[in-house]
Parts: C-alpha cells; sequence; structure tokens
C-alpha cells in the first residue's frame, strides 16, 4: 500500500471495516488517548477576572454539574478523535469527524453565558452546514469506486478517487473545526473550565492531521 | 466523463443544496437559520441514496441519527440561549382532537401496524402514532421510564451487532434481537422528541 504514515504495524477488524494503527496513526490515538485520560483526572480550574483600578478579583462560580456534564462531553470528543485517527473506513471517518463537531458543541453548551452560547449555536450551525460536504465525499468515493476501504482505495490497483470528492471532504473537515470556520470558536475558549475547553482544539487539531493523510491516501 | 443518471442526479442535489445555502447566507434569524441547516441537511441524505445500494441504505441510516443529534443538540442550545426553557408549553387547543376517540383508535392501528413492520420502518410508525397520542392527550407518567428503555434497546441492538461480529453463527438470533432493539429504540426515541416539550411545565 502506498505508505504515507508508515507501515501500518497492526489492524483491528471489524467485519469489513479495519482501523489500523501505521505509527502516525497510532501517534494522534495516543495523543488523543493521553489527553482524554488527563481530562477525566485533572481538577478542573478557577478562573479568576481581576478588577481594574481596584484591589478585588472575581472568582467565577461553575456548579458541580455542569462541570460533569463538561467532563462526559469532553471525554466523548476525546472517544470520537481516537476513532476518527484509526478508522480505515471513509464513511466511518466522516461520521467521527461530524460527532467531534457535536461534541465540541456539547463541551460548552452547559456554560451560562449568552455569548458563549451564542458563538457554539453559530459554530454548531457551521458544523451542522459541514456534513453535507463530508456525507457527499464519502458517497462519491463509494459510487465511483464501489469501496469506502482505505487500505483498499490506498493499493496501487484501486480505481481513482475523483478530486471533487478529495475537496469535498477537505472542506467538510473545515467545517467541523478548523481554519477558517474555526473563527467561529474563538469566544468558545473563552469559557471557564480548563482543561475540558482544550478539548475543542485539540480535537480540531487531530482531525486536521488525520485528514491530510486521508486525502493523501486516497 | 459520459453523463448518465447518478451524474445528472448528482448536479440536481447540489443544485438544490446551492439553493439552501444562499438562503442560509441571507438569513439573519437565528431559529430560521437552524431550519435551513436542516434543510440543506436532506441534500446531504440525498447524495447518498443517489448510491442506490444496499450499502446506501445502510449508510443512510447513520448520516440521519447524526444529522438529527447535531439537529436536537443546537435546538437545546438554542432554547438555553434564548431563555426559553420557563415558557409554558401549549398543547393542541382543537375540540375534536380533544373529545374524539379518534385519537386513541389511530395510535393503536399506527403501533400495531409497526410492530407487525418491525425494524426502523416499524419503529418510525410506532412512534409517529405515539407522538400523535401524546400530542393530542396530557400525558402526566415518567419520561425516565421511556428514556430507559430506549437506552437498554439500544444496548440490545448493539450487542447483537457484536453477534453478527464475532458469533456469525448464531447470526438468527442476533436479527431478531437487531430488530426487536431497534423497534422499540426508535419508538420511545421519537415519541420523547415529540413530548420533551411538555416538560418545562
Amino acid at each position: 500500500m502506498n505508505e504515507i504514515g508508515g507501515v501500518p504495524l497492526f489492524f483491528l477488524e471489524f467485519g469489513d471495516i479495519v482501523a489500523y494503527f501505521s505509527p502516525f496513526t497510532l501517534t494522534l490515538f495516543l495523543l488523543a488517548l493521553v489527553f482524554s485520560v488527563f481530562v477525566i483526572v485533572s481538577r478542573p480550574e478557577w478562573q479568576i477576572d481581576i478588577a481594574f483600578g481596584a484591589d478585588a478579583f472575581f472568582a467565577k462560580e461553575i456548579s458541580l454539574p455542569e462541570l460533569r456534564f463538561r467532563r462526559f462531553m469532553a471525554i466523548a470528543c476525546g472517544l470520537a478523535c481516537m476513532g476518527a485517527m484509526v478508522t480505515g473506513d471513509v464513511f466511518d471517518f466522516t461520521l467521527f469527524v461530524s460527532l467531534v463537531g457535536i461534541c465540541n458543541v456539547g463541551i460548552v453548551a452547559a456554560v451560562r453565558t449568552y455569548h458563549v452560547q451564542d458563538a457554539a449555536y453559530q459554530y454548531g450551525l457551521v458544523a451542522l452546514a459541514g456534513t453535507v460536504p463530508l456525507f457527499s465525499a464519502a458517497a462519491i468515493v463509494a459510487a465511483t469506486t464501489g469501496t469506502l476501504s482505505m487500505l483498499e482505495l490506498a493499493s496501487p490497483a484501486a480505481p481513482a478517487v475523483p478530486l471533487i470528492a478529495r475537496a469535498l471532504l477537505v472542506l467538510g473537515v473545515m467545517g467541523e473545526g478548523m481554519a477558517p470556520f474555526y473563527a467561529a470558536k474563538a469566544e468558545m475558549f473563552r469559557a471557564p473550565g480548563a482543561p475540558y475547553v482544550i478539548m475543542c482544539s485539540l480535537s480540531s487539531l487531530l482531525i486536521f492531521l488525520r485528514v491530510t493523510e486521508v486525502v493523501l491516501l486516497l | 466523463m459520459a453523463w448518465n443518471e447518478y451524474s445528472f442526479g448528482l448536479l440536481v442535489v447540489f443544485l438544490a443544496a446551492l439553493v439552501g445555502f444562499m438562503a442560509l447566507a441571507r438569513e439573519r434569524d437565528d431559529l430560521h437559520k437552524l431550519l435551513l441547516v436542516d434543510l440543506v441537511e436532506g441534500a446531504s441524505i440525498a447524495v447518498i441514496a443517489l448510491l442506490g445500494t444496499d450499502l446506501a441504505e445502510a449508510l443512510i441510516l447513520p448520516g440521519l441519527v447524526v444529522g438529527i443529534a447535531e439537529l436536537l443538540a443546537l435546538s437545546q442550545l438554542y432554547i438555553a440561549k434564548e431563555g426559553l426553557a420557563g415558557v409554558p408549553p401549549r398543547g393542541l387547543n382543537i375540540e375534536v382532537v380533544q373529545k374524539s376517540p379518534a385519537t386513541v383508535i389511530i395510535p393503536g392501528f399506527l403501533v400495531v401496524y409497526g410492530i407487525v413492520l418491525s425494524g426502523f420502518t416499524g419503529g418510525g410508525i410506532a412512534a409517529l402514532g405515539l407522538v400523535f397520542y401524546f400530542m393530542s392527550h396530557r400525558f402526566l407518567g415518567d419520561f425516565h421510564v421511556l428514556e430507559l428503555a430506549s437506552g437498554i434497546s439500544w444496548a440490545l441492538w448493539v450487542a447483537a451487532f457484536f453477534v453478527f461480529m464475532f458469533a456469525p453463527a448464531f447470526w438468527f438470533l442476533a436479527l431478531m434481537g437487531a430488530a426487536v432493539g431497534i423497534l422499540l429504540k426508535v419508538i420511545t426515541k421519537i415519541s420523547l422528541v415529540g413530548v420533551m416539550w411538555g416538560e418545562a411545565e
């Protein structure tokens, strides 16, 4: 096969859907795994605002159920990322990526601040619109080549994937949280509650790295 | 490349999506934007459906589920964002709907027919009956029981798929498990969607 991400170390088969661990995908998988473990064990921050012109500060209080919900969504986002990193099926990849999009919205949805919720909502609209090119890309890959397996598509004998399918795939992933739509997330990062909020940016980075591999592989 | 039915279908669907996106670019109201995005989402399901194979049928289901999940998440977010959570819901204030026995007979028929059909389609039809029933009657029961039933039947569905993967010899058992699991899951889930707005009283 076309060894963009190194020789696969081992394959995990679920019927005809094969997850593969090459040095590249394994590294990304471990990164998502380690950060998910951090999210589980770490204690959330207390965000402090310094009041200018006075010797005072405001501590933002966040209720425990809210933090629990956010931690749950951050762990779900980590799981979706891990899936997107190692899956060997184009359609599964698009599903995992849109799952990452929903989880990103979910992480900040519990924040009781209007502008954060509004930013999350607008970003969610972009993410929802992003599923159109994502699923279209997977469907066109299946229609032109007859398979969705990345391992089969990577072999030199496989029929060529049309450029439009790759372009739609990249466009769809962009909609789920990469630049330039990433700008819509800026207000979301201001939400109190690190390290959970950082999962939003880490997941974007990871799916960006993986989609480059997928596009080069096809 | 030659133009065939698939290419023309693709062209029509992409034109439809383009019209949707143009409307989206002009719309300024948040709620209407959500509705338009859902309309555009229909185009992505249509692109998958154009494959016209069994695979397409298998891919539409997760595509649809992801779309509905995003739509539900965003509508909850909209309710929280606009502070609509405390607004009392209004039922169907129609005399015929409130008094007529048809609001029990039609849902009963739909539920029985849905169970006979089984699977995803049956679940959808039975759920439609339940949604109609809940809309016309005030249901004061415990919704957590419905949520629990939905979760357990979903687990049954997933377990059946593990049997397909790891013990294919028991495929018939797995098929029955998956059919009943998805039937119960879809019935409970969609009927919950229909009544969730009645919770805020």
